[in-house]
């Protein structure tokens, strides 16, 4: 994982070192609080951070690339079993909702039925999906917000 | 002269703004502008202000700063009110906004995470999951002229990887919100599959942290988490 340095100083602000800005940008042009009464400087020039921003998936050049760079996967790759993310850190919307026994049972199910139905060769390094007992673990609402 | 916007806050907060500099070529010195209940960290705006990146690191420094002492709304980059008194009758005419806005966000901090996954095995786990795909797949690796079946593959890929993408972005979601107070969800940049960002209690700030810390030592090497904060909660305000 990147941690960018001040992530461990939550209370600190001693940041405002160039490295991170390149990640920052985006929410410092893009978001924040507006004035709709009062003028924004013009960011033409900068419109070279909106090309970064994926461009939709839904195109013939993306389309012949995906199916070649499938083509060659076998070649590169063999018949490693690909990661699932429930597998690696369970699957969080049923967190708290059950007790810790059945979530680790199940784990130990897919795990299971993973390796009988991909033959994989590789999942013994691999946890089964874990999941949290809801002692302990704060349940607050989230609110979803579309920027 | 028309005057630079960094930030709102309550008007009885300390400001501590010794040896921070404003926007532009010729920095400006930051003073503030106050009302009854808020105030304004503002700057004289400079005649040719461009996002710089001089002037992008000074309006984050002033942010990063004020962020350390408390709640605070950050303005967007660029904000330019005509003078200091347009901006004072703002601050008056939206008070209970403001600070409806600053009590919403009470003491919490932005954490912003993007999540990218290496291609090969989101594709290895697209052909475990679709017949379709291992059918055209092995069509075209026997007839790599097939263009009608290629293109067909790849659409067929796109829109499992649309899908996986998405489940993959809900489950580190999911996995973090617990610590959160609420998430707000961007465009996602190339060759990632989330950009979303937490607002956080300072005082669980650690907790959180941990919490993707734990979540990336689990996903590496093939999924990468990226953490960058605290930041002031641009995304929620």
């Amino acid at each position: 994982m990147t941690v960018v340095p001040q992530a461990n100083a939550p209370t600190g602000g001693s940041g405002g070192g160039s490295s991170g800005l390149y990640d920052v940008l985006e929410l410092v042009l893009d978001r924040g609080l507006v004035i709709d009464a009062f003028v924004r400087v013009s960011l033409v020039g900068i419109e070279i951070l909106k090309i970064d921003i994926r461009v939709v998936v839904a195109s013939v050049d993306t389309y012949l690339r995906f199916a070649e760079a499938c083509n060659r996967l076998d070649l590169e790759s063999g018949n490693k079993a690909p990661s699932k993310i429930t597998d690696l850190i369970g699957d969080a919307t049923e967190s708290g909702a059950h007790g810790k026994t059945k979530g680790a049972l199940s784990g130990a199910v897919e795990a299971i039925s993973d390796s009988l139905k991909g033959g994989g060769d590789d999942d013994d390094d691999r946890e089964p999906a874990q999941r949290k007992s809801s002692s302990g673990t704060r349940r607050t609402t989230s609110r979803r917000r579309e920027a | 002269m028309s005057t630079y916007i960094y930030a709102i806050l309550p008007a009885d907060r300390p400001l501590n703004l010794d040896g921070l500099q404003g926007v532009g070529k010729e920095p400006t010195a930051l003073r503030t502008l106050s009302s009854d209940k808020l105030t304004a960290v503002v700057s004289e705006a400079p005649e040719d202000l461009r996002a710089k990146r001089r002037d992008v690191l000074a309006h984050q420094a002033v942010q990063e700063r004020l962020l350390a002492d408390g709640s605070v709304l950050p303005m967007r980059f660029g904000l330019v009110g005509p003078n200091d008194e347009a901006v004072l009758a703002e601050l008056d005419a939206q008070a209970d906004a403001y600070l409806h806005r600053l009590e919403a966000i009470g003491d919490c901090i932005e954490y912003n995470l993007k999540a990218s996954r290496d291609e090969s095995d989101l594709l290895r786990e697209v052909v475990a999951e679709s017949d379709l795909v291992r059918d055209l797949n092995e069509r075209t690796r026997k007839n790599p002229q097939a263009q009608g079946d290629k293109v067909a593959l790849g659409q067929a890929i796109s829109q499992e990887v649309e899908r996986l993408e998405k489940r993959d972005a809900s489950t580190v979601i999911n996995g973090l919100a617990p610590s959160a107070q609420q998430y707000a969800t961007a465009d996602v940049p190339q060759a990632h599959f989330l950009n979303v960002s937490f607002l956080v209690p300072r005082a669980s700030a650690a907790e959180f942290c941990d919490r993707v810390d734990e979540m990336a030592k689990r996903l590496e090497p093939v999924f990468q988490l990226s953490l960058r904060g605290p930041l002031p909660p641009y995304s929620f305000v």
